[in-house]
This record gives structure tokens, C-alpha cells and sequence, in this order.
């Protein structure tokens, strides 16, 4: 094995490593600050990604225009969910089914208007490789790893300094006394959610850019997604990142060195090993 | 300013506290004093409106707030210091003084009001990045305190801040609520710690099973044979 490929392949390990966090920041705000454990998640992302491809291929709308109006009405529809959560009353595990079942809701829709079939979105933009010495480097892939590590630094900062943030966490220790000192729960709740679903909205246009879709596809991120959120502990966006990226490198080394069919292990094993490790981090 | 009149709360079908009728005026420092489950923590609950009263009222500086949220009591000018601290542990120092401040007129005053808390706590002020769930039993309660006073509030409730307190740290802890007195702050201490209590106040409530049994200045319970035998630990003369 030479250190070029190895290289190459740590470089698509890490860019795969954006993608989880990015894709799981949202999983991992809702479930530490929501007690929500969104399935639906996944189906939203999977939305986004079927409108990206309509808007971009069928109607040719600029494809950096679309996170622009896609993030806004996901962020709307997820906090009307939320508010539906409320008022329904519905816990951590309730919250399993119930999602669950908007995620195959969602997936029958997308099968009703997109059918079954791989869809493909063909566009001028990002197109091709930059050569970084001995490395090829995807401008498509490049572009949405700095969105990735942006975004969950951002979601970082924000829970860190600003009164929102610290809000947040106040509350999800002890929302009473918390309300004490003004915090409005069920508005930061509402913030949360539709964060989540501007999360996954923006997930959703890189999995459009970056993969054929098929509605049925959205179960197979279940996995390395959980295993991203839960190694990087609940709500803690930097952590999602680093689990994100330690996950991506491995299965990107396993499937070099010993076998593409490795790679399905690799975030199990890392999370269970790490949980063993350092129990009660969620 | 507080006035509570004919207060009734239950927990379920389970009534707490019966027939309660207290007040606090301007710059007064009133104790409520009684035994281990007397209702203590129930009425300071009732008071941030925390809980829902069964029956009876409060006012609070002549606004009827009987039906108001915590927040907006909060809004009013009331600051708890719960009993057991309750500070966000996983946040630092600085970050629990910080939601003292959260809402947004006392936000306002945020630097004038951190100088005037680490004046008042010089300790604070080196730990502010520590975590408070880290520091000890009277660290923790200063950081309590200081969060309270954060929120710049008109009335301060704090309920049984000697609990789980070395002797030493409980003096403490009493002098620097006598010196928040001094500046001015109306204040209304529970405690189960009658003599300190008795002390310090200038009025005092006594709390047993949920009712009212006393009221007066503390050296005329103190001189009333039946509270003194029940409530201060020494036989009546
Ligand atoms: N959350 C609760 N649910 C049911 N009963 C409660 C609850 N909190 C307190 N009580 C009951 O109310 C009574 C008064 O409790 P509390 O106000 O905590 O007393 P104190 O603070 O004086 O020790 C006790 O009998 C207690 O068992
Ligand atoms: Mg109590």
C-alpha cells in the first residue's frame, strides 16, 4: 500500500467525516436539547435533496440560490412539528415511533413524485478536481467539508457565548429555575427544531450534489449517523465534528486496507469502544 | 410589596400549605421559619409561581400576580436562591451570573452588576471559568446568591441557604445576606435554622404542617414559651 493512496484516502475519509457531522448536528441538538430523538431527520434531509435536484435540474434554478429558500421553509415545517410534539405530549421514545412514522410518510411521497429510480443531478457548478500535489481533490466534496466544519463551529460558538445558547443549556438542566430568570422554554424549543430543520435542509442540498438519490437510500445513513451523534455526546457540536471526522477516516482506512465490505463496522465498533471507555457521556 | 393572602397550594390532592397569609414590606428582612416538610419550599415555589394556588391571592407591589408565569413574576422584580443552590452545574461561574442577567433589562446592567457581585464574592471572580458544578458546598451557594443579584431584583427569596453548609460557611452565608439587607434588599429568608434566622430577621413567620403558627418580632418568639419549646431547641422556661 503506498502513502499516496493512503493519503487519498484519509482526504475522502475526512470529507465523508464532514458529511456525518453535518448531517448529524441536527439529530444531536434536538435529542440533548429537545429530548427529541428525530428520525424524521433523515427523511427531511432526503427532501431537501429531492427539491434540491428539482430546482437545480428540472427548473434550473442556480443551485447556491436554493439553501437560500430551502433553509427558511425547512426551518419552518420543523418547528411546526415541534409544535405539534408539544402539544401532543410526546417523550423521548414517543418521539422514536412518531418520527419514524413521518419518515416512511416522506418516503412514499418521494416515491409518488420521484419514483423509485436513481436520480442523478447533472450541474455545471463545483464541477471536477483541484490537484493538491499528489492529491485530487473534489471541489464539490472540498466545498461541502468547509460548510460542514463552518457550520458546526458556528453551532459551537453560538451554544458557547451567546445568551441563547447559554439559555439552552440552562434550561435543559433545570427549565424551572431557568424560567426564574426569563428563559421562554417552548420559544427556545421551537428555535431548536427549526435550527434542526435548516440543518437538515443544507444537509439535504450536499447529499443532492453529491449522490444519486433514491428515496429508500435515507435508511442506510441511519447508522454511521447515530453512531456520529451518540460517540460525539448529545449536543455538543464540536464533538459531532471530531466523531464525524474519526468515523469517515477509519471506514475510509478499513475499506483501504482490509475490505470494502469493512467499513459498515467501522462506526460500531468505534462507538461501543469509546462508550466502554467513557461511559455516561450521553 | 409581597403580600400573599389566604394562600392554599396542594400537590395533587395532597394540600402543602393552608390558610397562608405573609408579607414582606419595602427593605424588610422577614423569616419564615419551620420544621424538616412544614411547607417551606412549597411556599417559596408558590411565590416564583412555580406552582398553581388552590385558593387565596398575591400581590406584588399592588399588581395582583396571582396568575402570572415564573417569567413574568421574574419580570416583576422577584429572584429565588433555591434551596439545594440549583446553579447549572455543567456551566461555569460566569455563566450561571450571566443567566442571573438573562432577561433583558437586567442584561443591560450586566458589567455594572458582575462588578458589584465579585466586589461583594472576591473568590468568584478568580473562579468565574470554573465549573460550578465543581466547587464546593459554600462556593457553590455564593454563586446562587450572586446569580440572584444579577437579576437585580426587588425582593429576594432564598430558601434554606444553610442547608448542607459547614458551621463556618453558615455564618458566613447569614452575614452576607445581613449585608445584602444593609444595601437596601427586601428580602424574605426560609430556614430551618431558627436561631440564625431569628437572629438576622426583623419579622418572623413560623411554619408547621402546612399552616401559619406564629408571627411577630423575633424577641417575642423567642419569649413565647410554646414556639420556643417546639421550634428552638430548648425546653420553656
Ligand atoms: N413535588 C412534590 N409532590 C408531592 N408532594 C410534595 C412535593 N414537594 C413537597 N411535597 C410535600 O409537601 C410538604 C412540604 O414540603 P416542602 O415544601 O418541601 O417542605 P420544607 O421545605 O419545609 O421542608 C411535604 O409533606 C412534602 O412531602
Ligand atoms: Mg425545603
Amino acid at each position: 500500500m503506498n502513502a499516496n493512496l493512503l493519503a487519498q484516502s484519509a482526504l475522502s475519509g475526512l470529507f465523508s467525516g464532514g458529511l456525518y457531522a453535518l448531517l448529524g448536528l441536527g439529530l444531536s441538538l434536538s435529542w440533548r436539547f429537545l429530548r427529541i430523538i428525530n428520525l424524521s431527520h433523515f427523511a427531511m434531509i432526503f427532501l431537501a435533496a429531492y427539491l434540491t435536484y428539482q430546482c437545480t435540474a428540472i427548473w434550473k434554478i442556480n443551485p447556491y440560490l436554493v439553501p437560500l429558500f430551502l433553509i427558511p421553509l425547512f426551518f419552518v415545517v420543523a418547528a411546526l412539528q415541534q409544535l405539534a410534539i408539544i402539544r401532543f405530549g410526546i417523550d423521548e421514545f414517543g418521539s422514536i415511533v412518531a418520527t419514524f412514522g413521518v419518515t416512511i410518510v416522506v418516503e412514499a411521497l418521494l416515491q409518488l413524485i420521484w419514483s423509485a429510480d436513481f436520480l442523478r443531478l447533472e450541474t455545471d457548478h463545483l464541477k471536477g478536481s483541484m490537484v493538491l500535489g499528489s492529491l485530487l481533490v473534489p471541489w464539490a466534496d472540498a466545498f461541502m467539508f468547509m460548510c460542514a466544519v463552518t457550520t458546526c463551529v458556528g453551532a459551537w460558538g453560538l451554544l458557547r457565548f451567546t445568551y441563547i445558547g447559554k439559555a439552552l443549556r440552562a434550561n435543559v438542566e433545570n427549565p424551572a429555575i431557568a424560567s426564574i430568570f426569563g428563559v421562554q422554554s417552548r420559544r427556545l424549543s421551537l428555535l431548536v427544531a427549526g435550527s434542526a430543520g435548516g440543518l437538515a435542509a443544507f444537509g439535504g442540498v450536499f447529499i443532492a450534489l453529491l449522490f444519486a438519490l433514491t428515496p429508500s437510500q435515507m435508511y442506510s445513513w441511519f447508522g454511521v449517523i447515530f453512531a456520529t451523534v451518540i460517540m460525539g455526546g448529545l449536543g455538543s457540536p464540536l464533538g459531532v465534528l471530531v466523531a464525524g471526522l474519526l468515523v469517515g477516516v477509519s471506514e475510509s482506512f478499513a475499506m483501504a486496507l482490509v475490505a470494502p465490505s469493512w467499513a459498515p463496522i467501522v462506526p460500531f465498533t468505534l462507538m461501543v469502544s469509546l462508550l466502554t471507555l467513557r461511559p455516561g457521556r450521553i | 410589596m409581597l403580600r400573599l393572602e389566604g394562600v392554599e397550594i396542594a400537590y395533587g390532592d395532597a394540600p402543602a400549605l393552608f390558610d397562608v397569609s405573609v408579607h414582606v414590606d419595602r427593605g424588610e428582612l422577614v423569616a419564615i421559619v419551620g420544621p424538616n416538610g412544614a411547607g417551606k419550599t412549597t411556599l417559596v415555589n408558590a411565590i416564583a409561581r412555580l406552582l398553581p394556588f388552590r385558593k387565596g391571592s398575591m400581590h406584588f407591589q399592588g399588581t395582583d400576580v396571582t396568575k402570572i408565569s415564573p417569567q413574568a413574576m421574574g419580570a416583576h422584580g422577584i429572584a429565588v436562591i433555591p434551596e439545594g443552590r440549583r446553579l447549572f452545574t455543567q456551566m461555569t461561574v460566569e455563566e450561571n451570573l450571566d443567566m442571573g442577567c438573562y432577561r433583558r433589562n437586567s442584561r443591560a446592567f450586566r458589567d455594572q452588576s458582575l462588578a458589584e457581585v465579585y466586589a461583594l464574592f472576591p473568590i468568584l471572580r478568580e473562579r468565574r471559568h470554573q465549573i460550578s458544578g465543581t466547587m464546593s458546598g459554600g462556593q457553590q451557594q455564593m454563586v446562587a446568591i450572586a446569580r440572584a443579584l444579577m437579576s437585580r431584583p426587588e425582593v429576594l427569596l432564598i430558601d434554606e441557604p444553610s442547608l448542607g453548609l459547614a458551621p463556618i460557611m453558615v455564618s458566613q452565608v447569614f452575614e452576607i445576606i445581613q449585608k445584602i439587607h444593609r444595601g437596601g434588599m427586601s428580602i424574605l429568608l426560609i430556614e430551618q435554622n431558627v436561631n440564625k434566622s431569628l437572629d438576622v430577621a426583623e419579622r418572623a413567620y413560623v411554619l408547621d404542617c402546612g399552616r401559619l403558627i406564629a408571627e411577630g418580632a423575633p424577641s417575642e418568639l423567642r419569649s413565647r414559651p410554646e414556639i420556643a419549646g417546639a421550634y428552638l431547641g430548648h425546653a420553656s422556661p
